[in-house]
């Protein structure tokens, strides 16, 4: 576990230090981030203000002894903290991916059992299409579909944010009610991608565990066909929670882009604003945290699979 | 990198992450329980405005974009405002605001301005004239960089004659000197900002927890997602007629739109020619036009962006930069992308600024004047793909365009078809606005498609094209045309300066520093149940404070944490 720590911490120090290099190599900086139409004098001050007159060097080694204090730095871009500005952002980036994680999971398993359950079927091939089609479609893509059908066609849930503008005035009850309201589209554009790639691996591990000899022994003995089932499932679940770990990356990624077409107020919106504003330590935070959480999610996969998988809990390499 | 200040670097993360949070959770909770006060009547009702970005700071001399003007504008006020007419010329044009009266020195060289006696703060403290002092010198601060400091080298200082009047004092005098004095600046707190050394200023609390002085009172602003303002009731000035304005965060334009149709907004901008449709065709929006004081051109670089102190290889030459005018239709173009949205333009600056005798400077359309000029300027050769050729060197300019824009990267392409009627070969630069502007500033282009807003001075003529204009990017150098715009802006005799600006316009013209596209009608989309007035050139949010909303066709949220209270005189 610790060689795993010691790999995630340099994977994250990698990908924060090329982030830091990559964005200041990119054209601009807080100056010109600016925009048009801003005089001279404004830009010079932004700049003064930033240091960005800083040889990257200096500017990086700064940034980095914060780091080793637990400092993710200052924003150039909105003055502030960055440790302030993502614990404000990361609650909602959660909250997102973890529903859309949970739907992907338990719808995703469901139809890939009963998919490899009737491997073959006329249903089996049927809902294979729909689900090959469905993992073939952009998040962005299917996020705009669904704005456009339910919130604009439809009407029947709100269209971006959140919560409803006014939702701080609201008693609790009503206000929890208008927060999943605004959780349905954005989990669901991201769901749509996750559920298809679950439900086809869960259908593949089901249909070789279903094959496996253990389980022709079993029937063999007159165990019954639903505990029959149960025993397969519990093989095949073991690549779907290696996935899940491989998956939150992709998942994190396209919550990037929901994020921005729901107006959610995530680490999407920080990400996307930070690399307009040339915000380095800003950008280069939430990389750093977006691979830790990734570090920590693949880990406790992991953990899931050594606690699901017997034979990994003997074998004293495991 | 930014250092940040020495309290923020020495306290533990976990104070930092965590006392934060616990404080906005606080002030949170504590806002929730702080309702407004309803109007009744005529006045009442919220307004949520869609916005593409999240303002960065609320703090008016630090303030770069428009989302943020449109809040500063509703908390905080100036001495005097400017009236629709834009009249700059003396006082006449303008209407009292924060102060009451003014007084002009026989002189004319100071006006001492009495403030009104019922303006207060919004945390109860009266507006004196320290505070007037104390805004002058953050606006002209070299370390806080307000974009308005250009327009306030004309003043020299403020003096506090009293706590209730100020004194501005002028280094000479202008016709535009009133103006000067009120328009740019906004008023600050001193007695919250004035502890502040003024190079952090942009880390004070107010940046983002305004307290100023206007129509309205800063409630919350939940990052990324919301800012709301209240009717400030308490005062004893006039009230404005809605309760609250929102600004919701939404940066996809194609999602505010579907947010207005869905009646969760109530005005969303920028609505554009392919948008107009689907606005038309929602029953509960109306489409209202914004007059607008922007213009768009072609700008082209008089220097050559490898050497800068040469002239431009192509373009330093006057009868190719004729030829590009008489070669584009802009009345097509305009047409094309904006459909009825925008008016052929007229010259570097916009034609409600203008005299209207003016009319159109710009030598016709004729395709054949445009290739006599080229064959004059020796481009007589042409290359296979029918690029005019000079000593081998094809008639090829680049282009920068803004990513973000689609109306100029449509423009982009229609002047690439256009221009290659006449052989000359235009080759469009896409950039991200960040990596564009850094293109300017080092000047290493041919060409590029901006767009101006004007203010309504006209002071930014000379920041924009005079030949020592610290924003002329395609280093326009005439001394006739600088003259004409010197004179035309010190006129004291409207006439005379109208005369001389004519002659300014006629001269760049015949100069060609840039191709004078368009000038775009704004258009916003506004829930039928809201009333405006008039709106403002100068910015259409400007006037929030007097839109309602139809008693007869409030929504529910608009009573949503409001508490019926008695209303304020109107």
């Amino acid at each position: 576990m610790a060689h795993r720590g010691a790999e995630a911490a340099v994977v994250v120090l990698v990908a924060a230090t090329l982030t830091f290099a990559l964005l200041h190599a990119a054209p601009g900086d807080v100056g010109s981030a600016l925009g048009e139409g801003v005089a001279p004098a404004t830009r010079a001050a932004v700049r003064a203000r930033a240091g960005a007159e800083l040889p990257l060097w200096t500017q990086y080694l700064q940034w980095l002894a914060g780091l080793v204090r637990g400092d993710l730095g200052w924003s150039t871009w909105q003055q502030r903290p960055v440790a302030v500005m993502v614990a404000e952002a990361l609650p909602a980036t959660l909250w997102l991916v973890g529903c859309a994680l949970t739907v992907s999971l338990g719808v995703g398993v469901a139809l890939g059992r009963w998919m490899g359950a009737r491997a073959g079927s006329r249903g089996d091939r049927a809902l294979g299409t729909a689900l090959l089609v469905a993992y073939a479609l952009p998040e962005f893509w299917v996020a705009l579909a669904l704005l456009a059908l339910l919130a604009h066609g439809w009407g029947w849930l709100p269209a971006g944010g959140a919560a409803s503008e006014l939702a701080a005035y609201l008693p609790p009850g009503a206000r929890l009610a208008d927060r999943v309201r605004h959780l349905v589209l954005p989990v669901l554009s991201l769901a749509v991608v996750s559920v298809a790639v679950v439900a086809r691996v869960q259908r593949s591990a089901l249909r070789e565990a279903l094959a496996h000899p253990a389980i022709r022994v079993a029937r063999a003995h007159g165990v019954p066909e639903r505990r029959v089932r149960q025993l397969a499932w519990r093989a095949a679940w073991l690549p779907v929670l290696t996935l899940t770990g491989l998956y939150l990356p992709a998942l994190a990624t396209g919550a990037v882009f929901v994020e921005r077409i729901f107006a959610w107020p995530g680490m999407g919106r920080l990400l996307l604003g930070g690399i307009d504003a040339r915000d380095p330590a800003l950008v280069a935070g939430v990389v750093v945290l977006g691979s830790a959480l990734t570090a920590v999610g693949a880990a406790c996969a992991d953990v899931a699979r050594w606690l699901a998988d017997p034979r990994l809990r003997e074998d004293p390499r495991g | 990198m930014m250092v940040p200040p020495p309290a923020a670097r020495r306290a533990p993360l976990i104070a930092r992450l965590v006392l934060p949070v616990a404080l906005t959770a606080l002030a949170a909770a504590a806002c929730g329980g702080e309702r407004p006060a309803a109007g009744t009547g005529a006045t009442g009702g919220t307004v949520v405005v869609a916005v593409s970005t999240e303002p960065l700071t609320l703090l008016p001399p630090l303030v770069n974009n428009v989302q943020e003007q449109m809040v500063t504008g509703l908390v905080f006020s100036r001495l005097a405002e400017i009236g629709d007419g834009l009249e700059t010329y003396g006082d006449r044009g303008f209407t009292p605001s924060a102060a009451s009266g003014w007084t002009w020195a026989p002189d004319s060289l100071s006006i001492a301005f009495t403030l009104d006696s019922a303006a207060r703060w919004h945390d109860g403290v009266p507006v004196t004239a320290r505070d007037v002092a104390f805004t002058f010198a953050a606006y002209t601060s070299d370390a806080v960089g307000a974009p308005q400091a250009s327009q306030l080298r004309g003043i020299d200082s403020v003096t506090v004659r009293d706590a209730r009047t100020a004194v501005v004092w002028f280094r000479a005098r202008s016709p535009h000197q009133f103006f000067d004095a009120t328009y740019p600046m906004q008023l600050l707190p001193a007695h919250r900002l004035d502890s502040i050394p003024l190079p952090r200023l942009a880390l004070a609390p107010e940046a983002r927890a305004p307290v100023g002085s206007g129509p309205f009172r800063f409630v919350r602003w939940d990052a990324g997602a919301r800012v709301e303002v209240v009717a400030d009731t308490t005062r004893g000035r006039r009230r404005p007629a809605l309760d609250r304005v929102v600004f919701a965060v939404t940066p996809d334009p194609d999602a505010a739109l579907v947010r207005l149709q869905a009646g969760e907004v109530d005005v969303v901008e920028g609505i554009t020619a392919e948008q107009l449709p689907r606005v038309a065709g929602a029953a509960a929006v109306r489409v209202v036009a914004v007059p607008s004081l922007q213009y768009g051109y072609l700008t082209l670089n008089w220097r050559d962006p490898q050497r800068p102190d040469q002239p431009h290889p192509l373009l330093g030459d006057v009868r190719v930069r004729r030829a590009l005018q008489r070669a584009v239709d802009r009345g097509a173009l305009a047409r094309n992308v904006f459909d009825s949205l925008a008016a052929v333009g007229v010259g570097p600056a916009p034609s409600a600024l203008l005299p209207a005798e003016l009319g159109d400077p710009t030598p016709s359309v004729s395709v054949a004047a445009a290739n006599a000029l080229l064959d004059s300027a020796g481009w007589t050769a042409r290359a296979p793909d029918g690029t005019r050729l000079k000593d081998g060197r094809p008639l090829t300019l680049d282009v920068l365009v803004p990513a973000p824009s689609r109306s100029r990267q449509r423009y982009a392409v229609l002047l690439q078809a256009q221009l290659a009627a006449v052989g000359v070969r235009l080759v469009p630069q896409v950039l991200e606005v960040s990596a564009l502007v850094a293109r300017l500033e080092a000047r290493r282009f041919d060409t590029f498609l901006g767009v101006n807003a004007a203010d309504p001075g006209l002071l930014g003529l000379r920041q924009s094209w005079r030949s020592d204009g610290p924003s002329n990017d395609g280093r326009y150098a005439s001394a006739a045309f600088d003259a004409q715009v010197d004179s035309a802006l010190g006129a004291f005799d409207p006439a005379t300066g109208r005369r001389h600006l004519l002659a300014a316009m006629r001269q760049a013209a015949s100069d060609v520093p840039a191709l004078f596209l368009y000038e775009p009608r704004g258009m916003l989309g506004v829930h039928r149940r809201l009333r405006t007035p008039s709106l403002p050139a100068t910015g259409w949010f400007q006037r929030l404070a007097d839109w309602s909303v139809d008693p007869a066709a409030r929504l529910p949220r608009d009573g949503i944490g409001v508490a019926p209270a008695p209303e304020g005189p109107r």
